[in-house]
């Protein structure tokens, strides 16, 4: 009874009117415009391959050139940023080049004499470029790999040294005939088309879930508050844990429902583009409610926890930094970027299997957590609430009680 | 006298309802320089963090402009004043702008002494994009009456100014980032319009005074 009243009062909000807007529209611009049936191979026709040859060459020479102009591009949060370092920082970089090379200060000297001068954009600065230095031999990649993540934490991250990044970075080569052939039967044989384009499906709709269930749950748990029912629901005789959990669910459930139409549209149109081949019918049902249903559950869950203790207008600030952080970091890195503590799991295409199921224990962990996150994050908003419904907590004020900060919509 | 008057409504207003808002927008653009680099860029790279710098503030200050009244006590107090709402909402619009306009010459002023090309022209199309997702914010929440969905539809126009840019065409508030050229006369005419449409909606529809 109670869930269904507050079902029926998320359908009829203009929040969840316009989430179901966005969403669409998101959805429809994005994976619906993507899915041509024209898939390409990834990376341009490349592969990463484990080469510690060429990975600790290019690196190298890389780092090498980015020393000597002492300027290191990153993307810390998927923007450009370009990192200068001085002393002692610069001076561990130039030990850690000597180390690489086995050189002295003087072989050193003469090593960084090799670049080549060319010149970047209208820029009178002269840059040299590194092409031939090479690895001391028989150089252990274990010790690269630990100097290559101590550089990284030196530019702030986000750097083509980072240790996960190497391989991206520099041991691309172009994929074989047998290669191309190979991913693209994972595509068609393994993956049976769906399993690969519900993968594409979830990425895009991972990224929306992660920030628009804020603005529902903010509405719905300032709602009582605004309208001025807080009293009338207080003195009901239904339990807070049990009222705060029914809310949540009814969350869930409606804004799971526009998602569900989406899965249903994807599949349907997977049927008419690849019209005559085999498909796993249910691939778009399984995976996305695995992948994306932890996603809505976290924004959910902090959003009512956090305009039940401040404001929704704080929620929504929150929440956008969340998801500023899971979108944006490693943002070059598309395909498998799936950590055990990533909210918004990434794999930008319906190809590359092999790459998603390297982080599968991963994943795995990573939608467990969040689910017990939510979990946790609502049982603490229920025992907030049963505090304010007994007069003992009125939520925190920030900027004095006057503010626009207060607790209200 | 009524200048006085105008001054108090601003005083108030500010210490009251729009000093933490303020504070956010001033806050992001102090964390800026640690999420993009904002020294010896040029071209485009100068051009990203101009644009969307200014876009989250844009959002901050324009989209609460009507949240003090979603209070039903400050608005009874409100609709019992002789003072007409528009004029305060007026008030309140012209010192976010102003705002807006301050803290986007400063972005630009602080990225020139770092040595990026950036022009006087590159910061009033800055100012024309944050204006429009403003005005847009402010629009959604003025016809629903809820600030909630001003942020929502504000931070989506935003993602989708990330993502999928090319679809938005003369209306992309990012056109200094991926060149797309005639964007920023359209941005500023737009939110000039959303803001008018706006106060025309609830005069007419919400019989506002």
């Amino acid at each position: 009874m109670l869930f269904r009243h507050e079902c029926k009062k998320i359908l009829r909000s203009a929040a969840f009117i316009v989430y179901c807007i966005l969403s669409l529209l998101f959805f429809f611009t994005n994976y619906f415009s993507d899915c041509t049936g024209k898939e390409d191979v990834g990376r341009d026709g490349l592969v990463a391959v484990e080469d510690h040859d060429l990975i600790m060459e290019g690196a190298l020479n890389s780092l090498m050139e980015d020393y000597n102009s002492n300027k290191y591009i990153c993307y810390p949060y998927g923007y450009y940023k370009a990192v200068r370092l001085k002393g002692s920082k610069r001076d561990k970089i130039r030990e850690y080049l000597k180390e690489i090379t086995g050189t002295d200060e003087k072989g050193f000297e003469e090593l960084l004499d090799k670049g080549e001068a060319y010149y970047e954009g209208y820029s009178a600065e002269a840059q040299y470029g590194y092409h031939d230095i090479p690895v001391k031999e028989n150089f252990s990649y274990d010790r690269f790999r630990e100097i290559m993540g101590d550089v990284d934490d030196m530019l702030g991250g986000g750097s083509v040294y980072r240790p996960d990044n190497l391989m991206y970075s520099f041991s691309l080569v172009p994929m074989s005939e047998e290669q191309i052939q190979a991913e693209q039967d994972g595509f068609y044989k393994e993956d049976r088309i769906t399993r690969g384009l519900a993968r594409l499906f979830c990425d895009y709709t991972g990224i929306i879930l992660a920030i628009l269930p804020v603005f529902v749950a903010a509405w719905l748990t300032a709602a009582d508050k605004k309208r001025r029912m807080e009293e009338l629901v207080y003195t009901r005789k239904t339990s807070s844990v049990k009222l705060v959990f029914t809310r949540y669910a009814a969350l869930l459930c409606t804004m799971f429902v526009p998602v569900f139409a989406e899965m249903v549209v994807a599949l349907l149109e997977a049927l008419s583009v690849y019209k005559g081949e085999s498909m796993d019918m249910l691939a778009f049902f399984k995976l996305p409610t695995v992948w994306l249903l932890p996603n809505l559950m976290f924004t959910t869950a902090l959003g009512v926890l956090l305009t039940e203790i401040f404001s929704s207008a704080f929620a929504i600030l929150t929440q956008t930094v969340v998801w500023f952080y899971s979108v944006m970091i490693g943002f070059g890195q598309l395909a498998g970027r799936i950590g055990r503590f990533t909210l918004v799991c990434r794999h930008n295409t319906p190809m590359e299997r092999n790459v998603f199921l390297e982080s599968r224990n991963n994943f795995i962990f990573s939608r467990i957590f969040w689910t017990v996150v939510s979990l946790l994050i609502m049982l603490l908003a229920a025992v907030v609430y049963n505090a304010e419904r007994g007069g003992r907590f009125n939520g925190i004020r920030l900027f004095g009680k006057d503010s626009i900060f207060r607790r209200k919509a | 006298m009524a200048s006085g008057c105008l001054a108090r409504i601003v005083y108030s207003d500010v210490k009251h309802n729009f000093l933490p808002h303020y504070a956010a927008a001033v806050g992001v653009l102090a964390v800026s320089p640690l999420v993009f680099g904002l020294t010896e860029l040029s071209g485009r790279l100068a051009a990203q963090p101009l644009e969307i710098i200014p876009l989250l503030t844009g959002i901050i200050l324009f989209t609460p402009i009507l949240a003090p009244e979603q209070n039903e006590c400050i608005l009874e107090t409100v609709r019992a004043k002789k003072m007409s709402r528009h004029i305060v909402t007026g008030l309140r619009i012209l010192c976010s702008a102003v705002l807006l306009a301050v803290l986007t010459g400063a972005l630009g002023g602080y990225m020139r002494y770092n040595e990026c090309s950036v022009t006087l022209k590159m910061c009033l199309g800055a100012f024309a994009g944050a204006f429009a997702i403003g005005a847009l914010g402010f629009s959604a929440a003025a016809v629903t009456d809820n600030p909630v969905i001003g942020y929502m539809v504000s931070l989506m126009y935003f993602m989708m100014n990330l993502f999928m840019h090319r679809e938005l065409g003369k209306f992309c508030l990012m056109s200094m980032t991926y060149g797309i050229k005639g964007c920023k006369p359209v941005a500023a005419a737009t939110g000039a319009f959303l803001i008018a449409a706006a106060m025309i909606y609830r005069r007419i529809a919400k019989n506002e005074r």
